[in-house]
């Protein structure tokens, strides 16, 4: 039979080792260790360690040592420990199971029972760990379908705009600047970073309400008329029940993200955008960065109406209020941003 | 007579240490070997401190699981019985056992070397 896994055998009595290392040899390779430390150094240097058996009574760093230092690794979730014990006190064995120990093997060993207590355990782990990794993978896999669904979606919409699909990118990456300049520079707008993940998928849906704009005021060449800039307007909560028809479509986290982007990215500071005329912080974070983002990258982007405007142009006009009033402190970061955008190529 | 037919007359479960071992014979051999060394380096003196004998129920204790593992049962139960008494305090009547016992081990040690050359 081909030994695929390996057992640690850790006990400073070289005769029980030797014992141990006979009963397994015959299925596992087997690996030893004559004190705590060396089992830690074992254990944290090999990837492929199936069981632990760990006496507890060892000069230097105990049994117990060894499991506390699995712990804090996180391999005591991955590898079953059991302990070697003659006669330790019942608290000891208590500590050693608190500390995720699976069994205890009583010595003298009684052979064939231990034989199959530990290959048992060491399958149910093994089992244990693949469906884990099956998990994680599964999960990782639901993530990208989830994130390659809210790019086409973002997509389909660009082209009825007659944009690349560059516009949404370009958004994204900028607010994934901003919201990250903006939450470790203002505690009062901090964000973990997975969160900001969840912000910037988000963030290439705020125009999806666009795909029940007419063709002909979406695309028109020339200014709108007030009677059409209103239907233009409804953009932002045509967007958000669109997102309520596809709910399940994506994670809980990104759909409260785009459904507040999609509805509050026309919003401004003062009060005076559309369509709830929010005013100040009652605009969340995420739709005020996506709403400077938008503006800025439609300034220096060609139209159907106008010209690309130039980069200092385009600050210029942000900065002096020409496209609505904005954040102060977003202001303050939103240059730095831009550097960081440019230098990023 | 052979090592394990003189140990077996001695009181050791040759049986029960070789089965341990799934049956290998010759490597329990080696094993008593080992641990006639390891005897040899880990002495318990009966003229222990009555008061302060942390490192003999150290001693104590690794003898008795390897006698236990190898079933030299004389050692094994002897050394299992001071590691209780001197856990429970009681020092002297740890020390009547390990006098008892040490002649039984004497034997026992020396059938061991007797065979190792």
């Amino acid at each position: 039979m081909e030994k695929e896994k390996t057992i640690l055998i850790v006990d400073d009595v070289e005769i029980n080792r030797m014992i141990l290392a006979e009963i397994f040899s015959g299925s596992y390779n087997i690996m030893e260790a004559g004190s705590g430390a060396e089992a830690i150094e074992m254990i944290n240097g090999n990837a492929d360690i199936a069981a632990v058996l760990l006496d507890l009574l060892m000069p230097g760093v105990s049994g117990l040592g060894v499991l506390e230092d699995m712990n804090q690794t996180g391999k005591i979730k991955h590898i079953p420990v059991f302990l070697i014990t003659a006669a330790e006190s019942e608290a000891v064995l208590m500590e050693g199971y608190h500390l995720g120990a699976v069994d205890v093997i009583r010595k003298p060993f009684m052979t064939q029972f231990l034989q199959c207590r530990v290959s048992n355990l060491i399958e149910l782990y093994a089992h244990r760990n693949a469906l884990e990794d099956l998990v994680e993978k599964q999960v990782a896999q639901l993530k990208e379908i989830n994130q390659s669904m809210v790019e086409t979606l973002a997509t389909i919409i660009e082209f009825r705009d007659c944009e690349s699909g560059e516009h949404v990118k370009r958004i994204g990456r900028l607010t994934r600047i901003m919201m990250t300049e903006v939450s470790s520079a203002y505690p009062e707008y901090h964000l973990p970073k997975k969160e900001i993940d969840k912000i910037v998928t988000s963030s290439i849906l705020h125009d999806i309400g666009k795909i029940s704009i007419p063709d002909n005021i979406l695309n028109k060449p020339g200014r709108l008329t007030a009677e059409e800039f209103e239907i233009m307007k409804q953009h932002t909560v045509k967007g958000c029940e669109i997102l309520q028809n596809i709910p399940d479509v994506m994670d809980k986290g990104i759909y409260g993200y785009s459904y507040d982007i999609c509805r509050h990215h026309h919003e401004r500071w003062d009060g005076k955008g559309y369509p709830d005329g929010l005013a100040g912080d009652e605009i969340s974070i995420w739709a005020q960065v996506v709403a400077v983002a938008d503006v800025y990258d439609a300034l220096t982007s060609e139209r159907v109406y106008k010209a690309a405007y130039s980069r200092e142009k385009a600050v210029e006009m942000i900065y002096n209020g020409e496209c609505g009033t904005f954040n102060p402190k977003l202001l303050e970061v939103f240059r730095g941003a831009l550097d960081k955008l440019l230098s990023e190529g | 007579m052979s090592l394990l037919e003189e140990l077996k007359s001695l009181g050791v479960d040759v049986d029960g240490g070789v089965h341990r071992l799934n049956g290998n014979q010759s490597l329990y051999e080696r094993m008593i070997f080992k641990f006639l060394d390891m005897m040899k380096k880990s002495v318990v003196s009966p003229e222990f401190d009555a008061n302060d004998y942390a490192d003999v129920i150290e001693v104590a204790h690794a003898l008795k699981g390897a006698a236990g593992n190898l079933s030299v049962t004389p050692i094994y139960e002897a050394y299992g019985k001071i590691v209780d008494l001197l856990r429970s305090q009681e020092p002297e009547e740890a020390r009547k056992v390990l006098n008892d016992v040490l002649p039984v081990q004497e034997r026992i040690l020396d059938c061991i070397e007797k065979h190792k050359s």
